[in-house]
């Protein structure tokens, strides 16, 4: 042993490397036969083909490999319809703006005050929206599913010249519904366009967004290139207004713009499946629909948007800054104000 | 006659430094500590995956019933020496060569 050490350190290079290959050959045939020994006993046991599949479950089971898809080939944006249900006041919301949400709900915040007369205030009335007017971080936010319905409603309720505290009050101070228009544009989560004359749905055609909301049912009225729509949804939609209206002549619609109207809109809302269509009958022009929670811009006394409509046709496609004109004379009307210019700011 | 002597005088000398360099890894342990190592690289990188996938071929071929472990070693182990990646078998040449190295300078 102790000779055969000797000679060991008296090796050259060339003899130590020949002997390393030699020993790493070595160990690597002894992978090779242990991994046989396996092999050989699995066959005979009769478990080696257990883990196979046939090709067909194979083939559905194969991992995807494709640019915007996760592996099992669904596309993986879909956190955007992530909703998490809020355990403290159960809504639902989606995921991302859950965080937020919570610290207000749950009163952590520098909103905790305000948050808490809310909840005051809602435990008097459950009917009322949760929502909170002053909160601006709420304001924009369309990311709320449930809330934002609930909201939209209600901040357009305030609006609302068909609304019980100021359907008197507004039929009195303006002849023309239009004055209302500028601000129904500026609200961040839509409008509803059966309200519309064809000129003003033109005209927002023209300068907005106008998706509608499969949730709301209002349009977007956000700007052309708004991110929450696609170009497609928007062709769509103006294939669906102005494909039929396109036709129609404007001196027409400054002739018999309620009939068009109401032909145009019930059939749409016919195609569109809505509920509600009925409230657009021009008898109901003088009762109005305050109760009801989706007709609140519906034909808010057609009588109003009669006159608007015939006002209109005179002022051609113009309609839009026309009424912005209007608005802001009219803008005195006591609630409105403050609400648009939050919004104006937003926007 | 002298020089075929001297050949086979180190022909066995070079033998018994094999034998005691083997006896020197196996005593130490590193041996099995190499062995280790290269079956835990050789899961991880997937050649064991393959040579499954290899062997599964063969045994199809062959049919289940008439497989030997000869004939598996003869199909496999041609196989398995070429698909060890270049990463591993630097690895464990290296180890190797460090172990040579410390036991040589004895």
């Amino acid at each position: 042993m102790k000779m055969e050490e000797m000679s060991l350190s008296g090796l050259d290079n060339n003899k130590l490397e020949a002997i390393a290959q030699e020993i790493y050959a070595d160990l690597v045939e002894d992978s090779c036969l242990g991994f046989c020994f396996e092999v050989h006993r699995a066959v005979k046991c009769g478990y080696f083909f257990l883990d196979d599949t046939d090709p067909d479950s194979m083939k559905d089971f194969e991992i995807v490999d494709q640019p915007g898809l996760d592996i099992f080939g669904q596309v993986f944006n879909q956190w955007k319809s992530k909703e998490c249900v809020c355990p403290n006041c159960s809504r639902s919301i989606a995921a991302s703006r859950f965080a937020p949400h919570l610290e207000k709900c749950l009163g952590m915040g520098r909103n905790s005050s305000r948050i808490a007369n809310r909840r005051i205030a809602n435990s008097n009335n459950m009917n009322k929206s949760e929502s909170d007017q002053e909160d601006n971080d709420d304001i924009n936010d369309n990311d709320w599913s449930y809330g934002s319905e609930k909201k939209a409603k209600k901040r357009k309720s305030d609006k609302n010249p068909n609304s019980p505290r100021r359907s008197k009050s507004l039929k009195h101070k303006n002849g023309e519904l239009s004055n209302s228009d500028p601000f129904k544009y500026s609200n961040s989560t839509g409008i509803s366009y059966e309200t519309l004359g064809p000129e003003e749905l033109r005209s927002l055609l023209t300068t907005q967004c106008g998706v509608i909301s499969e949730h709301t049912k209002k349009m977007c009225t956000r700007s052309l290139r708004c991110p929450q729509h696609t170009d497609e949804q928007r062709r769509t939609v103006r294939i669906y207004f102005l494909g039929p209206s396109a036709v129609l002549p404007e001196v027409d619609s400054a002739l018999d713009t309620d009939s068009f109207d109401m032909a145009d809109s019930q059939a749409l809302l016919s195609r569109l499946q809505w509920d509600g269509s009925s409230d657009l009958s021009p008898s109901d022009s003088g009762s109005s629909k305050t109760s009801d929670n989706q007709g609140w811009g519906l034909g808010s006394s057609s009588s109003e948007s009669r006159k608007a409509k015939k006002k209109k046709p005179h002022l051609g496609l113009a309609g839009a800054t026309s009424s912005l004109a209007t608005g802001k004379k009219k803008r005195p009307k006591p609630p409105a104000p403050p609400t648009p210019s939050i919004y104006d700011d937003i926007n | 006659m002298i020089s075929l002597l001297e050949i086979y005088h180190k022909m066995n000398k070079d033998a018994q430094m094999r034998a005691a360099i083997n006896q020197k890894l196996i005593e130490t342990g590193e041996r099995e500590r190499l062995k280790e190592l290269l079956r835990a690289k050789l899961i991880e990188c997937g050649w064991k995956d393959q040579l499954k996938a290899h062997c599964k071929e063969v045994i199809k071929e062959k049919g289940l019933e008439h497989v030997t472990v000869d004939d598996l070693v003869a199909e496999i182990t041609p196989k398995g020496r070429a698909l060890v990646p270049d990463s591993v078998k630097k690895e464990l040449l290296q180890r190797i060569r460090t172990f040579l190295a410390q036991h040589a300078s004895l």
